[in-house]
């Protein structure tokens, strides 16, 4: 990457992802760096995938799933929820704080997605900047 | 609350019917030239402690072991242990129905590593000898769980020290008719009060760098944790740390890699899998042949990790793991 910034996102295949593919379409543009990988559910995401994320080189991880009460599978998203909620608290005793972030953004939300992103990778990105 | 206090020998000669009438089984500490053995027995041994002062295991993963329609195992273990227990329980790792696992009040431990002792048997000689010796673990040093207020029964003393039974489930009161005393209100002191872990660890990726850079990447910690029981576990096989292609890119992205390699991917995905059912019994850093500090971060993880949810594992047997079941409303904070 240009910029050598790297950010890996979980979406959710069913709402995240969509609104990436939904971004897309609407030439919406959200930076090079951020490399999305498609999962079925966010709470297929292992806690142990972020980590290894993490330590391999990737600078922030974020995981975006459906709006609770959204889930396709009924109650997916709550066990993301607590798991990923958990996962930050442990980064944050590590002062690692913001290099994982949960987003919950729906398949029409397209703007919300690439929105939230861009903020992420500036705040990565002026972080890494002043070392 | 309601116990029985236990007179003189009474204990022995109620376990001793008990192993006798139902074909049972015991589980419990033995003593061998100085040196306490854990050990299942047919019969009572002659010379049966209760009381353990040296931390080997966490004696939980041996019953993991067992299970048995007609034949009870008859348990009495550290709280540590009893906690452990019953984790694996909810685990389904352990067949509670097989087992009647009671703790027995602690008065910290000495670690295995260190050279033989003599430990008086009396209890109240004991807690003497523990505390003026300093040689206690840290994990123990730490532990705000002493008491014997978990499981299926509790074996606690009073302020004269005198011995009470009490029973927490329907397993330990098979146990507990059996005693031929009076049943008594048990007292005040030794009703269970709420208690909580303190929460505030805070560390740095440095810091933990510093402590960690002496592992070896024995996986003995691993191994030795009881509630760390996933057959398939991610670490069997060195597959999940990076290799080949994967290595080399990671190099090339992060610039070097030290070697070991990832020690981080490792004790962080451990730390995260056991962050609720962590008992803090600090056996991990027991088995640990470099001396790490690991109770200190996974004590202090999962203490701030059980705080969220506010759940003490070992507590009781119905309350349900917190990353197994969810609330509708609540963690409003988590979206970022």
């Amino acid at each position: 990457m240009e910029s050598g910034i790297n950010i890996v996102g979980f979406a959710c295949s069913y709402c995240a992802y969509k609104a990436s593919e939904m971004a897309g379409s609407l030439r919406l543009k959200y930076p090079e760096g951020v490399v999305i990988v498609q999962v079925p559910c966010s709470s297929r995401v292992d806690p142990a995938l972020i980590i290894k994320t993490l330590f391999e080189g990737a600078d922030a991880v974020f995981v975006a799933g459906c709006h609770p009460g959204d889930c396709h599978f009924i109650k997916g998203n709550y066990y993301t929820r607590r798991r990923i909620y958990a996962l930050k608290e442990m980064l944050d005793a590590f002062s690692m704080k913001g290099r994982l972030k949960l987003f919950w953004i729906s398949a029409s939300e397209a703007r919300r997605f690439v929105e939230k992103v861009q903020e992420m990778y500036s705040q990565i990105k002026k972080e890494k900047d002043e070392g | 609350m309601k116990g029985k206090r236990i007179e003189n020998g009474d204990l022995i000669k109620t376990l001793d019917v008990y192993l006798k009438e139902t074909r049972g089984i015991l589980f419990a500490f033995d003593v061998e030239n100085k040196n306490y053995k854990t050990k299942m027995f047919k019969e009572l041994p002659k010379d049966i402690r209760f009381l353990n002062p040296i931390f080997y295991v966490n004696s939980s993963i041996y019953l993991r072991r067992v299970f048995s329609e007609s034949i009870k195992i008859v348990a009495i273990l550290r709280p540590c242990e009893t906690r452990a227990y019953v984790e694996l329980t909810k685990l389904s790792q352990i067949e509670s129905r097989s087992v009647i696992c009671g703790s027995f009040d602690c008065f910290g431990t000495v670690s295995s590593k260190k050279e033989d002792f003599s430990f008086p048997y009396d209890p109240r000689e004991l807690k003497v000898f523990l505390e003026s010796s300093g040689l206690v673990r840290y994990a123990c040093q730490v532990c705000g769980h002493k008491e014997g207020i978990f499981g299926d029964f509790g074996l606690r003393y009073d302020k004269e020290w005198n011995l009470w039974f009490i029973p927490y489930t329907e397993r330990g009161r098979v146990l507990f008719d059996l005693i031929p005393s009076e049943e008594t209100e048990i007292p005040f002191e030794l009703e269970v009060k709420e208690k909580k872990d303190e929460t505030t660890f805070k560390t740095s990726l440095s810091e933990f760098r510093k402590d960690f850079e002496r592992c070896i990447m024995c996986l003995n910690c691993k191994n030795m944790c009881p509630v760390c029981f996933c057959v398939d576990c991610l670490f069997n096989t060195l597959e999940y740390l990076p290799k080949g292609d994967e290595l080399i890119n990671t190099i090339l992205r992060c610039g070097n890699t030290e070697l070991p390699k990832n020690v981080e991917i490792y004790h962080f995905i451990r730390m995260y899998h056991v962050s609720q059912t962590c008992v803090g019994c600090g056996s991990c850093e027991e088995a640990c042949p470099q001396s790490i500090p690991l109770t200190k971060y996974f004590k202090g993880i999962s203490g701030r990790l059980q705080g969220i949810f506010d759940y003490l594992p070992g507590k009781n047997f119905d309350e349900k793991i917190p990353y197994t079941t969810f609330k509708e409303d609540e963690l409003p904070y988590a979206e970022d």
